[in-house]
This record gives structure tokens, sequence and C-alpha cells, in this order.
């Protein structure tokens, strides 16, 4: 394959693409990019690309969201111990006689029953 | 370090090692560089940065994104510098972290500017006799190449590379470099064509 290339009359292509393409003569101008470059290096990056937003909201976005967690956590936790005393609380509350009046309920003869209704009548 | 930072290489070639003392010179930049000198670090900069912007320019658009891509391979190059090995050509490895650079920022440019550019941009009818007609159509008739075909155009034609440095700087094989030439030579010849036979 040939590079197409070009031919004298179309040196004119070469000469328009080289002044196109040329860099910045002025030294100064590469004093300054140096210069730019340098400090670009130092800052280690722009930091203006949403990657970097992010990447500079990470640290915050950690520590909040273990905030979030441990609260969770402890709220969790916290209801858990609610419900267990509140199921607790219940079954005292709705507990039945004492064995020991219970006892002394079955424990009392027919015969004293009884008497007791006669004398109450 | 002051004398290194002040040093001046000259390479005849784009990418070729530097010869003799000047080879030695870079190679001992390189390695305080490595050791965390910023004087070092400076004197590649300075030592590179005309080369890094054509190389970077063949693959943008513009003289604001070369500055920008140049910017970005020298941050690259900076955090990458302890993996380089000092027996290699500085210049060739760098370059290719430029390319890179500069590919990625013409990446990102299309993902931002999808919705605002058509992919193809007509070329606009003008009075051939027009000043500045001919480098006027050829910045329009160079957004009708590839990325890579204007990069290697740009490469051969304007940097002086060889179609070997050319692949090595884009990552490319040599053959594909010299292909890309052919066609971005034939599109420009084409898209060209009437203004030239009119000048």
């Amino acid at each position: 394959m040939t590079d197409h290339r070009w031919t004298p009359r179309e040196n004119d292509v070469t000469d328009a693409l080289r002044a196109h393409y040329a860099p910045p003569a002025d030294e100064g101008y590469w004093e300054a990019l140096e210069a730019r470059i340098l400090a670009h290096v130092a800052r280690g990056g722009d930091g203006d690309g949403w990657w970097s937003a992010l990447a500079g909201m990470a640290r915050p976005a950690l520590a909040a969201a273990a905030i979030l967690v441990l609260v969770a956590g402890a709220a969790v936790v916290h209801t858990r111990q609610l419900d267990a005393r509140n199921a607790y609380a219940s079954v005292i509350s709705a507990a039945p006689p004492s064995i020991e009046s219970s006892a002394r309920l079955s424990s009392t003869p027919d015969g004293d029953a009884t008497i007791n209704y006669i004398l109450s009548h | 370090m002051a004398m290194l930072a002040t040093t001046t290489l000259q390479s005849p070639s784009m990418l070729a090692p530097v010869d003799g003392d000047g080879a030695a010179t870079e190679r001992a930049i390189v390695v305080a560089a490595q050791r965390g000198s910023d004087d070092a670090f400076a004197a590649l900069v300075r030592l590179h940065q005309r080369r890094s912007y054509s190389v970077v320019r063949a693959i943008v658009l513009s003289h604001e994104d070369a500055e920008d891509a140049v910017q970005e391979g020298f941050l690259h190059a900076h955090r990458a510098l302890d993996r380089f090995r000092p027996d290699q050509p500085f210049g060739a490895w760098l370059y290719r972290i430029m390319a890179n650079a500069a590919l990625d920022l013409v990446r990102r440019r299309k993902v931002r500017d999808a919705d605002e550019l058509p992919d193809n941009v007509a070329i606009p009818f003008r009075d051939p006799a027009e000043s500045g007609e001919l480098r006027e159509r050829l910045q329009e008739a160079l957004t009708h190449l590839t990325d890579r075909q204007r990069a290697v155009i740009v490469l051969h034609d304007v940097e002086g590379f060889t179609h070997g440095e050319i692949g090595r700087t884009l990552g490319i094989p040599e053959g594909t470099a010299r292909s890309d030439l052919h066609h971005a030579r034939a599109t420009l010849r084409r898209l060209l064509q009437n203004i030239r036979s009119t000048s």
C-alpha cells in the first residue's frame, strides 16, 4: 500500500497542516505552561470532574453512613428491648391466681364450703 | 539539581533515546525524579513539554484541550514514575502516556458534546478566493477523519514521526499506522480537491 504521498503540487496541504498545528513560539508561553503543569501535579489534579466531586464526598458520606448504621442498630436494639419488656409485662398482668391461693382454695374441704353457704344465708 | 534542571537536551529523532551524554544526563534526571526530587521532575517537564504538546495536539481538536491533556499526561507520568525503568527511552514512555491522556480527553469531550454536535460536520460552501481558504477548509476537512487518522497524519506529516514511532505512541501496529495515513491523505485529498484546483 502506498501512503498516498503528497505530490509537489500538494505541498500547500502539508504547509497548511504545519501552520494549523504549529506550537506556540513564545518562550514565555512555555514557561507559563511549565508552571501550570507543575502546579497541577502538586495539587494532584484539578478535581473538577464528577468523579473527583464524588471522591471528595466519599469520606463524609462514609462517616454519615456509619453514623446512620449505628443509630439504626441502636434503635433496633431499643425496640427489641421494649417489645420484650411489654411482652413480659403483659404476661405478668394476665397471670392466673397465685399458686398459694389456688392451693388454699383447693385444700378447703367440701364440708366447710357447705357450712359457709348455710351461714351466709 | 539546579544544574540538571537547566540542562537542555536535543534529540534528532522524536522518540529515539537521547544520544551520548544527553541520554546519561536524562537518565540521571529521571532517577532523581524517581527518588522524589521536584527539581528533577520540573527538568523533565521543561525537556519534554513541547514535544508532549505536539503529540497531544495531533489527537485533540483544540489548543486548549492540548494544554489540558499535557497537564493530565504529566500528572499520570508523575504518579507512574516509580514504575518506569530508566534503561528504557523516557520519551517513548512519556509520549505514550501523553497520547493516552489525549485520547481519554477526546472520549470525555465526545460524551459531553454528544447532544451538542452532529457526528459529521458538513463543509459549507465558501468563495475559494477568500483569504486563508485552504487553511479553513483544511480545519473542516480534518473533522472528517477519525481521531486516529488525524493523529497519524499529523504525527507523520507535521511532527516527522516514523510509522513505528507512531505505532508505539498510539499503541497500534505499525501497519495500522501506515493504513491510517493512507486513508487520511486520501480523504483530505478528496475534500480539498475543489479548492486546490481553483486556487
